[in-house]
């Protein structure tokens, strides 16, 4: 083998990554964030440092001196938007978001154990994998996300007919269609599913994502609005929720999801 | 079909490992043999979205326009020998007779007029889809809704029995563990998946594509773990994406090559899939030539090892590309020019006996690019190798020392060496080492801790894996 001691590696390659490297630490960040008040700032920390254990005794604390909705929006909500911005910065991976979603749904049910009445969603989505297609991966991140968000998902799992997704679209009524699908020739069924969805009288985004799935294919079909990210899923949900429709979100796609590509 | 384990490897000493030469040869298709001192160049495409609606639609992207566009190149370019691949689209695997057969029969007739006109050796990869979905059952008669893993076999003998020379598969089994443990950063959990349950699952698969290679005279190839350490090589990505730590890629990629060493353990005689990144492990332990893919696969994949990977290579790829036009011909034409122009300098550097060398300045540009690059070097890919036939007949010991292996060469390089980790990076690394250390000795046990673990995992269901 060749003797690599002499080699400059800096003029063969640049870690851009290391570079940009964060010095801050989810503690020194995490303590500008969260609340003061003791049972809420446990709640929030045990989201973002990820203490399962913790959070059935903590969320109990809280609900001693807290309604349930407060609980969820300044402490397992609030939890989430740490996460986010952890996140956003770098500190955090994805696998974080993903624990500290799971974390915080679980103290989510504890709170709706407690309300009188259904938990206010803030809009509900139905998911799916095209048809012929098995990989999903992409749709369990995403459906984590819009969750952990306050969303309500219907998720029909993958490798779904055409004709299961208008049925459920028909019965659910949601918000927001997705579709994802690592393939050409199952993406394929997205401008179906839109033209069959219009015949109805449907109109609602339809945000489509996968490997093969770029945005000038998802924009050549009526309601379809890209996704180049599980990520993103939430940003334009929550456009959705403030009155933006598809024709909107496309044509702000570039702002709503900049921060997060 | 007895598995025959590899408990010792093929080559003496990772320099002996080079591209172009396998210790196990092999001959296929129009005048085509693999791993006998040259690179191949082998093609993969993509039909356009809409090609699928119905068979003669498809046959006529297949076979009129993407198959010739590629002949017609490889002549233009004077290329002497080129590799066709096939990666099937579901339909064809949903409805082998009507759309899997005539773009087989199609492809190989094309082929064998050029074979005979231009006398260029010529062969064509088939890789069947795997559809299978763990939720309805990986075991034939198990899923009663589409009867996938009948179709899966049946599109197997399709291929064989209508122009393929070689069979490949990108086998499924475990990903619905790997895919819930990877979003974990559960280390244990991936092996489970891959290490253990998909190595399960091509012990059941493989042997039936060997037999049906054997009946019909043609090769079966091997396989790839795209469907789990290629997720972690993308999720882990370049160095703008944060969604897990390049050190858990790198882990995984080293405890795949444990199962993806199954096929050929089955009897399939290689080339293995070139996106299974994991081929110089797998080589430096069998000897059997192996397909790969990198700088001249941008069209697919924007890996971190684009140079690197062609080290050891006897076929190499642009992975795959979507038909579509561009200004130097189609598409399928303009990466054929990549990869045939990549193989003819390794073929020049083999004549000119300077192949060691090329091989050097490969790994060299992007051992240190990423954990995953720097165990993959030749040299590391090797003694990866070394620690699964250590262990060569008990899948869950030699994936565990797999990945052991890797993780320990990625610590010492890290603190002594050039490879540098972020912070993040080094903090996945200890927790990989300490969860690793952790792990019972003995399969038995292993298998029980994890079946208890896993038992909630939406998917999952030992009875695909006779558990």
């Amino acid at each position: 083998m060749l003797d690599l001691k002499s080699v400059n590696f800096d003029r063969v390659l640049r870690r851009y990554d290391i570079q940009m490297e964060t010095k801050e630490s989810p503690e020194e960040l995490a303590a500008r964030m969260v609340p003061k008040d003791p049972y809420l700032r446990k709640v929030v920390e045990d989201v973002v440092f990820m203490r399962s254990k913790n959070i059935t005794e903590d969320v109990g604390s809280a609900l001693k001196n807290y309604s349930p909705e407060e609980v969820i929006e300044h402490g397992l909500i609030k939890g989430m938007d740490v996460v986010g911005e952890l996140y956003g910065r770098g500190i955090y991976y994805l696998p974080h978001v993903m624990v500290a979603a799971e974390v915080m749904d679980k103290g989510v049910k504890l709170c709706e154990f407690q309300m009188k009445g259904a938990r206010e969603t803030r809009g509900k989505v139905v998911m799916h994998v095209a048809e012929g297609d098995p990989h999903d991966i992409g749709k369990n991140i995403a459906a984590v996300l819009l969750k952990s968000n306050g969303y309500t998902v219907v998720d029909m799992g993958r490798d779904v007919s055409i004709q299961d997704v208008i049925t459920t679209v028909e019965n659910e009524k949601p918000a927001i269609l997705t579709g994802t699908a690592l393939m050409t020739t199952t993406m394929s069924a997205f401008p179906k599913i839109s033209e069959r969805l219009r015949e109805r009288g449907i109109n609602i985004p339809f945000i489509c994502a996968g490997g093969a799935v770029n945005r000038a294919y998802v924009e050549s079909y009526p309601m379809g609005v890209f996704a180049a990210k599980a990520i993103q899923g939430p940003a334009l949900a929550n456009k959705t929720m403030e009155g933006y429709d598809w024709r909107r979100l496309r044509e702000n796609w570039d702002k709503l999801t900049a921060a997060k590509e | 079909m007895a598995i025959k384990r590899y408990t010792r490897m093929e080559y003496g000493s990772p320099d002996e490992m080079v591209f172009g030469e396998a210790r196990y040869p092999v001959s296929y298709g129009l005048g085509q043999t693999v791993g006998a001192g040259v690179v191949v160049p082998e093609i993969n495409f993509a039909p356009r979205p809409g090609a699928e609606k119905n068979p003669e639609s498809l046959r006529r992207e297949y076979v009129d326009y993407i198959t010739k566009d590629i002949l017609d190149r490889a002549i233009t370019l004077g290329f002497p020998a080129v590799q066709l691949e096939n990666e099937h689209i579901f339909q064809m695997v949903n409805e082998p007779q009507r759309y899997e057969k005539p773009v087989v029969a199609g492809q190989k007739e094309m082929m064998q007029n050029y074979h005979d006109e231009y006398g260029i050796a010529l062969s064509i990869r088939h890789t069947v889809a795997d559809p299978r979905l763990a939720e309805e059952g990986l075991r034939v008669g198990m899923d009663k809704k589409h009867s996938y893993p009948e179709k899966c076999v049946e599109s197997i003998e399709v291929a064989a029995e209508n122009g393929a020379d070689l069979l490949s598969i990108e086998s499924t089994g475990g990903k619905e563990v790997a895919d819930y443990a990877i979003l974990r950063q559960d280390i244990r959990g991936w092996l489970f998946g891959i290490g253990y349950l998909g190595s399960i699952d091509m012990a059941w698969i493989w042997p039936q594509i060997v037999d049906i290679a054997k009946k019909n005279k043609v090769r079966a190839g091997g396989d790839t773990n795209c469907a789990g350490a290629n997720t972690s090589m993308f999720m882990a990505g370049g160095y703008l994406d944060r969604d897990i730590p390049r050190t858990f890629a790198a882990v995984t990629r080293a405890i795949a090559s444990a199962k993806t060493l199954v096929a050929w353990e089955c009897g399939a005689t290689g080339p293995d899939k070139d996106c299974g990144y994991e081929g110089p492990i797998v080589k430096a332990i069998a000897g059997k030539p192996t397909a790969q893919e990198g700088k001249n696969c941008q069209c697919a994949h924007a890996d971190l090892m684009g140079n690197l990977i062609a080290q050891v290579c006897d076929l190499w790829s642009n992975e795959s590309v979507e038909y579509h036009p561009e200004f130097g011909g189609s598409s399928v034409q303009c990466w054929l020019g990549s990869i045939g122009y990549e193989a003819a300098l390794m073929n020049m550097a083999k004549q000119l006996k300077q192949d060691r060398l090329l091989r050097d300045l490969y790994m060299a540009t992007d051992r240190y690019r990423s954990p995953e690059a720097f165990i993959l070097a030749y040299d590391n890919a090797y003694k990866v190798g070394q620690a699964i036939v250590e262990y060569g007949n008990d899948i869950y010991l030699r994936s565990k020392a797999a990945g052991m292996t890797a993780a320990r060469l990625i610590e010492e390089e890290n603190k002594s060496g050039k490879l540098r980790l972020s912070k993040h990076e080094q903090d996945m690394l200890r927790k990989i080492i300490t969860d690793l250390s952790a792990l019972p000795e003995e399969e038995g046990r292993f298998q029980e801790m994890c079946l208890k673990a896993y038992k909630d995992v939406p998917l999952f269901n030992p009875k695909n894996y006779e558990l």
